[in-house]
């Protein structure tokens, strides 16, 4: 493996960081927030054909639900509270939450920063690499919800046959906070992931079986209802749930009332407990990248 | 017959235009600007059986864009070229035995794996017979004296000495030609030598036929007669290497050593490049040099007088300058 | 050079990439541990899916437990092969691109699709074909099926043409990448395409869904690949479709070799 250069120490890059006024501060992230989001949209013609592939398993997922559904005899009535058509839209919404919570590259990336020594950019200017990485993958979601806004919204105009229409307001208010915070625990979820590269030089093998696992465990296959107990509830109490399964299910009114409110809240505290894990785990892996003689 | 005829090569590649921040971008979506960009430009040359040629020009001249058509990685826009009797671009299996290229800054080998391994991938993939691929081998890791390494991972070499190991690679099928893009591109001064006199060697024990692309003189000077000059996709000279200084450069060197110190005056005989005590060296128009030496020595007591040509980096440096400026102009 | 030494030839260069790569794989062990059980990994959650949906059906577009069960072996097997022979060679042909270090490869005196698409054997992916194949073995037992040489011999045949044909597609998607140069999704594209072959041909039903079917049946023929040879064995031996199956076969390989040689004429190679 490569051999980690010397490094600054810690506490300059820091010092810098805290003298400068607060709307200086987030004026540099919006820069970043600016650079990346340009550099997000340079390369269309990969855009545009990963678009349109997108929607093909969608295609097949809908075939297939169908054929279950007919297979059972239940066009007309549910599985575990599901009829055909909120199955159908439950998969859809699991796009959104995913869009939202899903942050391709990111643990990598630490790793890669790590391993070979490029963190100490991050040591070097003024600014803290959680945030830096947050303000970037920040301008990624957005170049990628912005420019995939009008694909997704003819997706959801073809399917609208399986929605009920919009839901109340209240509903798509929680929707919305769930979805926030689906973004948050996710990032902070993989960047703890990737601050395991301190220790471990292949963090992106974990990753590959984390992402893996998460697939299924996190409910884009199936809504975890239909799981046998006890799956159901145990993955409920998971975080992963919330980066596909809850947001969706809150949007189809499936989780209402107090539960509404104490999931919501799951979901704030998980977010909080990834958001404080990283930073941790980069405070004790920065002792140890720099104990090793960097 | 010819080892290399060029007829006319050119080389266009339309370039995207990128446009600065989120708009720019935006826009770049959906509507793109191109600039056509004229790598090379009809180039004519000749190369005949067992001469060692070089391609000379500064950085983005056209001169790897050159090489890569002639072997025929790249499609030209327009012209002609014949390269061992083939047609380079449809890149035969028989024509792709039968020649070799060494860039600088690639490697071919397996990183992971000890050179050796790669070498035994290449006898099949050259379908060389085992006898003379370990004759070949053992040839040439004596030439470059590189027995003891072949069994080691390719990524624990040095510099110096995994570029030993391309070279080998690219020699093993005995190639009739012997491209080479910049084979000494990031070496130190040693490991250039090295390289440079393990090139002359197998030129002189094989008479392989070479064109070698590199901005580093001392390669020129140490390896080739002959001198292919080429800026801005443009050729500006073919010819000995010798008689580059004389057709670009308009000055000689006059270096002085007077018996008392230097005289205050030399400057009106052309540009006065050093002056230090006795010691004096005045840059003089070609056809003057014997009426300022005559001058000069009848005035003055010269103890030493030497007439030299200006270095050749210096010379080549301002031809490119110069076709610069004229390329500008244009 | 007779056909059948180039052929020989071929075989044995196949031969010493495998063992070069194999070489590198055991240099680093952990890596293709971690391959493999992701890929276990998968497996459960494909078995998983199955498991939670025949708890609530006892058939899926016609296809009883045991059939579909086979179904999923087949297609874990054959995409197996895929991923392990070519998949990461053509991922990492969009980065020989952008990088230039295609050049060496064209070099060479042998066909360039060769070397590109076969270079290196991804041996962690290798296991995968065996998994799908004791799926397979599985769901026959289960099935109380009874050996039929016919049956066999054409389930052997279609799934090479499956493979072949899956190989086709991916050579099509790959060569695009000498032209948006930074098609580093290949492997995204590639597992949502390939997804449309993950289930029964049957599913596509309905208003919208027979017609994408015959379009993905006849036209762009990528539902054949694990359908045709799955149905050889446990369902119905059907005489046109397998025909089929060879006729697109060949078609395709020839298609996507010429549209791969087309892609290379473009290529510019990075000015270093």
């Amino acid at each position: 493996m490569t051999p980690l250069e010397t490094l600054e120490t810690q506490d300059s890059a820091e010092a810098g960081s805290t003298a400068l006024p607060p709307q200086h501060r987030y004026a540099k992230y919006l820069a970043i927030f600016r650079v990346s989001l340009a550099e997000r949209m340079t390369y269309r013609g990969d855009f545009f054909l990963a678009t349109i592939f997108r929607f093909l398993p969608m295609v097949t997922t809908i075939l297939l639900w169908q054929a279950i559904y007919e297979g059972a005899g239940k066009m007309q009535s549910e599985m575990a509270g599901f009829r055909y058509r909120d199955m159908i839209a439950y998969l859809l919404l699991t796009h959104i939450s995913r869009m939202f919570s899903s942050m391709p590259n990111l643990a990598g990336g630490i790793a890669r920063d790590v391993r070979e020594g490029t963190l100490k950019r991050y040591l070097l200017q003024p600014m803290d690499m959680i945030g830096y990485l947050l303000a970037y993958r920040v301008a990624h979601k957005a170049a990628y919800i912005v420019t995939s806004f009008i694909p997704y919204a003819l997706l959801f105009f073809v399917c609208r046959g399986f929605f009920d229409g919009l839901p109340d307001p209240a509903t798509l208010g929680a929707y919305a906070i769930s979805l926030i915070l689906a973004f948050l625990v996710g990032f902070f979820f993989e960047a703890s992931v990737g601050m395991v590269g301190f220790w471990f030089l292949e963090v992106t093998s974990l990753l590959y079986i984390v992402m893996t696992v998460n697939f299924f465990i996190s409910g884009q296959m199936l809504p975890l209802d239909l799981l046998p107990e006890p799956w159901a509830g145990l993955l409920k109490f998971l975080p992963f749930q919330y980066m596909a399964y809850f947001p969706a299910a809150v949007f189809l009114g499936k989780i209402q009332g107090t539960a509404l409110w104490f999931y919501l809240l799951g979901e704030l505290l998980w977010a909080v407990f990834f958001m404080v894990l990283a930073r941790v785990l980069f405070r004790l892996g920065l002792r140890r990248y720099s104990a090793f003689g960097g | 017959m010819s080892i290399i005829e060029a007829d006319g090569l050119t080389k266009t590649y339309r370039v995207a235009q990128k446009k600065e921040g989120v708009l720019g971008a935006l826009r770049g979506l959906y509507r793109r600007e191109y600039r056509e960009v004229r790598a090379v430009e009809r180039i004519h040359f000749r190369i005949e059986p067992g001469e060692m040629v070089a391609f000379l020009g500064p950085n983005g001249a056209g001169k790897t864009t050159t090489l890569k058509m002639l072997s025929g990685l790249i499609y030209p826009t327009a012209g002609q070229a014949r390269v061992l009797g083939y047609v380079p671009w449809e890149r035969a299996d028989a024509f792709r035995r039968q020649f070799a290229l060494v860039m600088g800054q690639k490697n071919q080998l397996w990183w992971d794996l000890p050179a050796a391994d790669s070498f035994q991938l290449l006898r099949e993939i050259y379908a060389i017979p085992p006898t003379e691929f370990k004759s070949t081998l053992d040839e040439l890791t004596g030439l470059l004296g590189v027995e003891k390494l072949t069994r080691q991972a390719v990524r624990e070499l040095s510099l110096g000495e995994r570029m030993k190991m391309e070279l080998i690679a690219a020699l093993l099928h005995r190639p009739r030609l012997l491209l080479l893009d910049e084979p000494t591109i990031g070496l130190d001064v040693v490991a250039q030598g090295m390289i440079q006199k393990c090139l002359r060697d197998y030129h002189v024990r094989r008479g392989v036929t070479t064109l070698l692309t590199s901005h580093y003189m001392r390669d020129v000077e140490a390896l080739c007669d002959r001198v292919i000059v080429i800026n801005h996709g443009h050729m500006v000279y073919d010819g000995p290497l010798s008689r580059i200084v004389e057709r670009f450069s308009e000055t000689k060197l006059i270096r002085l050593q007077f018996e008392a110190d230097a005289p205050e005056d030399l400057n009106r005989f052309g540009e006065v490049v050093r002056l230090d005590g006795p010691f004096a060296d005045v840059k003089v128009g070609r056809s003057q040099v014997a009426a300022v030496l005559a001058a000069v020595l009848d005035r003055h007591a010269v103890a030493d007088v030497s007439v030299e040509e200006p270095p050749l980096e210096e010379v080549i440096a301002r031809v490119f300058e110069e076709a610069h400026a004229g390329h500008d102009a244009a | 050079m007779g056909i059948l030494s180039g052929f020989t030839r071929y075989l044995r260069l196949l031969g010493g990439l495998a063992v070069y790569t194999l070489n590198r794989e055991l240099a680093f062990r952990g890596n293709f541990l971690v391959k493999v059980s992701v890929e276990v990994i998968w497996l459960g959650i494909l078995i998983a899916f199955y498991r939670v949906v025949f708890a609530r059906t006892s058939t899926v577009a016609g296809w009883n437990e045991p059939q579909y069960l086979f179904f999923v072996g087949c297609y874990f097997a054959l995409n197996g092969l895929i991923e392990m022979l070519f998949l990461e060679n053509c991922n990492e042909f969009a980065e020989l691109v952008r990088t230039g270090d295609l050049d060496g490869l064209l070099l060479k005196p042998i066909d360039e699709q060769f070397l590109i698409t076969c270079r290196r054997i991804d041996w962690g992916t290798a296991p995968n074909v065996l998994m799908g194949s004791i799926v397979m073995v599985v769901a026959l037992v289960n099935a109380g099926w009874h050996p039929d040489p016919l049956r066999i011999a054409t389930f052997l045949v279609t799934f090479a043409c499956g493979t072949a044909i899956a190989y086709g597609f991916m050579l099509m998607l790959t060569s695009i990448s000498v032209w948006m140069v930074r098609n580093q999704s290949l492997m995204e594209m590639w597992w949502l395409f390939s997804s449309l072959a993950r289930y029964p041909k049957e599913i596509f039903s309905g208003p919208w869904g027979e017609p994408l079917g015959v379009f993905f049946t006849y036209c762009v023929p990528i539902l054949v690949v694990v359908n045709v040879p799955a149905n050889a064995m446990v369902r119905v031996l059907d005489g046109p479709m397998v025909a089929l199956t060879i006729t697109a076969t060949v078609l395709l390989l020839w298609a996507s070799r010429r549209f791969f040689q087309h892609a290379l004429r473009s290529y510019r190679s990075a000015s270093s």
